[in-house]
């Protein structure tokens, strides 16, 4: 295997776009290269994100961004895996670079719902959760991580301040991260004070729609030779799946896709927990927060919630998670989130997170679960 | 794909390897790999394991909230997720619950509490 590099990375404000999905990814593939200090005619393949392309009329988007990238003979795919969509696709792109099978890749993934209503685009979400065993049956994806917060509640008697201080400590790091959709601090009185949406979580448990669109160009280090910004090395690139439903699982404290991506790359890096400065991992609700902290490692089982509360997770505590805002605040453009993960962990690392840089930047972790853990990945990076 | 009610019953599979019995539609065991499923009636019987009550809705349930949502353990084994119209409130509701399944109005499982000995 090559050492491969993430040596370009970026995103655009997440939120509302103006423009289609189509014209958003090929601006940030566009600034990505540039960034990286590469020319479109360098990228080998490119690999897309565009779950709900088809509320734009619009399937096969890759094509489209290579022809707008002035690059159109180049090969390109769409990879879907939910909401870790692009992250599967950043998989994809180091597979191909590692083995050998290409030089330089363009991961990208976009996503437009803000031109539907919220009825229409909760269910072009709850497509990706299983249709006739949890939809049919009055399921939404709130609805269903819910279920995983009041088993979580019962086994370990949460209380709401606890969701609440993961809310509000993600808002306080969007409020100072340009690319995020709500740049606004919230306090626990505004978060108890929100609607329950599917109980016990609040709306200021979920993560909004966002539209949004962020890529990242993937090479091999022998490629690069002397690079223009401080390039990422993935120290590991690895994907796991679980059992869909939830009526299939032996408990639901915990997403096992999650468990089994974290044991296949803290092995491929030869790291620990212990050895991660600061993790993006993905809170499509505050609990799926916690949650992915344990089950990635970081805490035991049933103390999450807790530590967070307590401030281990702040972007100045032991463990800063989510510096970015996360999913929760920054914005949750499906198929663009697991590749702004990379964003905000290449601008951490590269001195770009001007307001809300971490104290250590040398190890970080990216986490992006599909759906309700049928399919997740776990990224590392480190600096050379 | 059919659910898995079918006039008035909880059909489902079971392993023959490992006995899983599950109602999710497959050929071959979710738990075990085994290669080798058999349709099973599942019972109607069981337990609240978690649940949720839903405020707002997806299209299909759009007149129907608030309602739960739940995951039921089966008496005779598996779970299986339903929804619950009779209950609209978390005081309403309770993990350990007795439920039973009912032939709802409409597709989907529905179920309802059982009548507890000196409910009010």
């Amino acid at each position: 295997m090559r050492e491969t590099w993430v040596v370009g990375a970026a995103a655009n404000r997440f939120g509302k776009m103006k423009e289609s999905s189509r014209e958003a990814a090929t601006r940030v593939s566009m600034e990505a290269i540039r960034q990286a200090g590469l020319e479109p005619k360098d990228i080998g393949y490119t690999f897309a994100a565009n779950c709900f392309g088809i509320s734009e009329h619009q399937g096969h988007i890759g094509p489209l961004i290579n022809n707008g990238l002035g690059i159109p003979h180049v090969p390109s795919v769409t990879v879907e895996s939910a909401c870790s969509s692009s992250s599967a696709a950043l998989h994809e792109a180091f597979v191909h670079v590692a083995g050998g099978f290409t030089d330089a890749a363009l991961v990208v993934g976009v996503e437009k719902l803000s031109h539907l209503d919220t009825l229409t685009a909760t269910s072009y979400f709850a497509i990706a959760a299983d249709y006739p065993f949890e939809t049919k049956n009055g399921a939404t994806f709130p609805g269903l991580y819910a279920t995983l917060a009041s088993a979580y509640r019962e086994a370990f008697s949460t209380t709401p301040e606890m969701l609440g201080s993961v809310a509000i400590k993600n808002h306080a790091n969007a409020a100072r991260n340009p690319h995020a959709h709500f740049q606004k601090e919230i306090s626990m009185e505004t978060y108890l004070a929100s609607p329950i949406i599917a109980s016990p979580l609040r709306l200021y448990d979920c993560c909004p729609f966002s539209d949004g669109a962020a890529a990242v160009v993937v090479a091999a280090k022998e490629f690069v030779k002397s690079p223009v910004t401080e390039p990422l090395v993935v120290r590991a690139s690895a994907r796991a799946g679980s059992v869909t439903d939830m009526q299939d699982r032996p408990d639901l404290l915990g997403l096992p896709a999650t468990r089994f991506a974290a044991e296949k790359a803290f092995r491929q890096a030869h790291l620990e927990p212990k050895d991660i400065d600061f993790l993006e991992v993905h809170d499509c609700f505050t609990i799926a927060e916690v949650l992915a902290l344990e089950d990635l490692g970081f805490f035991p089982k049933g103390t999450g919630a807790k530590e967070e509360s307590e401030g281990v997770t702040a972007r100045d505590g032991k463990l800063p998670v989510n510096s970015s805002g996360g999913l929760k605040a920054k914005g949750h453009p499906v198929s663009a989130t697991g590749a702004s993960q990379v964003v905000e962990i290449f601008e951490q690392m590269n001195g770009l997170a001007k307001g809300r840089e971490v104290p250590r930047a040398e190890t970080a972790l990216a986490h992006n679960v599909g759906a309700t853990g049928g399919s997740c990945s776990v990224h590392i990076f480190s600096r050379r | 794909m059919k659910g898995y009610e079918e006039g008035g019953k909880l059909r489902g599979f079971r392993c023959t390897h490992c006995g899983l019995i599950t109602a999710t539609w497959g050929l071959a065991c979710s738990r075990c790999g085994h290669p080798e499923l058999v349709e099973a009636e599942l019972t109607t019987k069981g337990k609240v394991v978690a649940f949720t009550i839903l405020t707002v809705p997806s299209e299909d349930f759009l007149n129907d909230a608030p309602y739960a949502y739940v995951v039921v353990e089966l008496d005779g084994g598996g779970r299986v997720t339903g929804w619950m119209p009779s209950v609209r409130a978390e005081n309403q509701i309770r993990i350990g619950d007795r439920v039973h399944y009912v032939a709802g109005y409409k597709p989907g499982v529905q179920f309802e509490k059982d009548a507890a000995v000196g409910s009010p």
